[in-house]
């Protein structure tokens, strides 16, 4: 946010479940950080002191617990760093970057927000559940995923939000439908004030779509390489659309965004 | 302890201690948010920039590899003009000494970069990065005796500031380029830049940057940097900054040990935005330690 200083500080891990394989959330204490932080924005995590992993990993916010100075990650184990992550414990430390980038605003006046999300693209959206919960404004929840077990905290969205609706690839659980086919039939007879969605092309084409019949407010959560998440290397760039006058132009994801109105960046 | 003697002059080029940021890794947005003050730096330096607007390479940019970062960016930025504009007041809030770092298609861009700079006030000196490749004849400067020498002189015709070239390590023998930037008439030297490099995704089998190659940064080009500013200081009698992998004050000392007067940061920076701080307080301490009363006393030791 502006105008805010950058905050680096080593932090202790609270502790660390793994949900499903290979899917953790890690809960980290670290008062300085959580105070600043909005839903939607991200740290650059490290928890290593070698040079390899070099770059710190970048995380968004699964949850936020101001009062007891915590705040919780949602991460899937793809790599060096995440691998390296998978075995911390409670009372390690970790190095913390952050809170980076902007976070979501609600429009004035929201009564009604949808998420839409795949997979682990799901990682930022109980935060913005708790804001929207906290300001007395109704969640609709659309959430698919290939298969049942990785429609991740699934449960907590579900007593949080007013309605949830699932697809899965193999249709283990919900249809295995289009999961934006449902946003548009509750669009039908609901006014939603605001639209946030992950950076899957399917969901955000979709949503443009929808955008362009009903007339949404909609944000986009992307994800790209970073080297610094603070401006500094130029490395996160994405693309932004050509109309709207940005042709030819790029934002940082880690500056500019992560969260970005749907209409104005190509994923 | 008594105080040591932080600062250091590099061929009219006066610096109150010798660690600055590397081109490219280092900005300042409208809100300087960087966590510490950075007035206690060096100096600041901004991204090499152009005449015009340039976009940069196709996506992705970067990518880890083994204790580095390959980058394939392709200098994007807005174009001189909005660097002066926009920029360099924010750059001269932050600290008092500000290197512009310039790229260039060709000689020609050079020098008309450095002549329209050179009326701007506030500016310290000029470092020239002179690896860009030219789009015109796909010859990179930095390779070349003949073109670094001609670059250096054609700045230095139109330029008052202290000029800094900046040498790359992608050569057969650095020192030539060394001494022909020193024929052109060069005040400075910086060196290294980034070591061509690239990464290949097995599971796509392909080249994981959009620009297939990038160049090599951070911790794995340390000792490659190193050796490069050792064979300089040995070959050229000018002021030399060392870059390379930089990553903490010990390290920072064996360039100065080398033969480098002042450092750039710049991959580590990306990681740690406090590591400048820590390598001037370290290097003080060095100093202290050993019973040095001033840096310069160390430059070359090696
Ligand atoms: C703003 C932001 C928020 C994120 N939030 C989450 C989250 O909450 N949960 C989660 O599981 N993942 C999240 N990611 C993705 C996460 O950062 C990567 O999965 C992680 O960096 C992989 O690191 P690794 O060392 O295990 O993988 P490796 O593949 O070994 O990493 C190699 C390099 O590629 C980078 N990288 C690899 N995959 C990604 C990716 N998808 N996005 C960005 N960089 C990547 C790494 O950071 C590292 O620099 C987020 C990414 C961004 C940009
Ligand atoms: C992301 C990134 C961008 C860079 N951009 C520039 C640039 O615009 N001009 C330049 O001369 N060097 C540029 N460099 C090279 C650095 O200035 C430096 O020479 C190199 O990274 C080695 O130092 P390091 O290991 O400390 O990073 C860039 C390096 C990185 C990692
Ligand atoms: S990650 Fe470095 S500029 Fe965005």
């Amino acid at each position: 946010m502006k105008g805010a200083k950058l905050i680096q500080v080593y932090a202790k891990v609270l502790n660390q479940t793994e949900i499903i394989t290979n899917h953790f959330i890690l809960r980290i204490f670290s008062p300085e950080i959580v105070k600043k932080a909005i839903p939607g924005q991200f740290i650059m995590l490290s928890a290593w002191k070698q040079k390899d992993p070099l770059l710190r990993r970048p995380f968004t916010f699964n949850r936020l617990f101001p009062k007891e100075g915590s705040f919780e990650i949602l991460y899937k184990k793809v790599g060096k760093g995440t691998e390296i992550m998978s075995y911390l414990k409670a009372g390690d430390q970790v190095s913390l970057l952050g809170p980076l980038g902007n976070g979501i605003k609600f429009p004035q006046n929201t009564k009604k927000i949808a998420i839409v999300c795949r997979g682990i693209g799901v990682a930022p959206m109980l935060a913005i559940i708790d804001k929207a919960k906290e300001k007395g404004i109704d969640i609709y929840a659309y959430i698919s995923a290939a298969t049942k077990d990785l429609l991740l905290v699934k449960k907590e969205i579900k007593q949080k939000a007013k309605s949830l609706y699932i697809t899965t690839d193999d249709a283990s659980l919900g249809t295995s439908g289009k999961v934006t086919d449902f946003l548009e039939k509750t669009l039908k007879d609901t006014k939603i004030d605001a639209v946030y969605t992950c950076g899957s092309k399917r969901l955000k084409r979709h949503i443009e779509r929808l955008k362009e019949l009903y007339g949404l407010n909609a944000w986009v959560i992307l994800e790209e390489h970073m080297a610094c998440g603070f401006g500094a290397c130029k490395g996160c760039a994405c693309k932004a659309k050509k109309d709207n006058n940005h042709k030819g132009k790029y934002f940082l994801v880690c500056k500019d965004g992560p969260v970005f109105p749907i209409d104005e960046v190509e994923v | 302890m008594k105080k040591v003697d932080m600062s250091i002059n590099l061929g009219g080029l006066q610096l109150k201690n010798p660690v600055m940021p590397a081109s490219g890794t280092f900005d300042l947005f409208e809100d300087n948010n960087l966590p510490y003050d950075t007035k206690v730096l060096g100096a600041v330096m901004t991204k090499s920039i152009f005449l015009k607007k340039r976009l940069g390479n196709p996506l992705p940019l970067i990518c880890e590899s083994t204790s580095g970062l390959i980058n394939a960016l392709g200098t994007p930025g807005e174009g001189v003009e909005y660097l002066i504009k926009n920029k360099l007041p924010i750059f001269r809030k932050a600290n008092q000494t500000v290197i512009v770092s310039i790229g260039g298609d060709g000689v020609k861009e050079y020098k008309l970069l450095a002549e329209r700079l050179d009326k701007v006030e506030g500016i310290a000196a000029l470092e020239l990065d002179l690896s860009c490749s030219n789009n015109v004849d796909n010859i990179i400067i930095a390779r070349d005796e003949f073109l670094t020498e001609q670059t250096v002189a054609q700045v230095k015709e139109v330029s008052t500031k202290p000029i800094i070239a900046k040498l790359s390590a992608n050569v057969t023998d650095i020192t030539k380029i060394a001494r022909a930037a020193q024929r052109g008439g060069v005040d400075i030297l910086s060196l290294i830049n980034t070591v061509s490099a690239m990464a290949i995704d097995i599971k796509t089998k392909k080249a994981v940057l959009g620009n297939k190659v990038g160049g090599l940064s951070g911790p794995a080009i340390k000792p490659i940097a190193l050796k490069m500013v050792w064979d300089v200081a040995h070959t050229v009698d000018l002021p030399i900054i060392g870059i390379g992998g930089i990553s903490n004050s010990e390290d920072a000392i064996e360039f100065l040990l080398a033969g480098a007067s002042a450092v750039e940061v710049g991959t580590a920076a990306l990681i740690n935005p406090l590591v400048m701080l820590e390598i001037i307080q370290g290097i003080e301490k060095y100093l202290g330690q050993q019973g040095y009363s001033s840096l310069e006393e160390i430059i070359g030791l090696a």
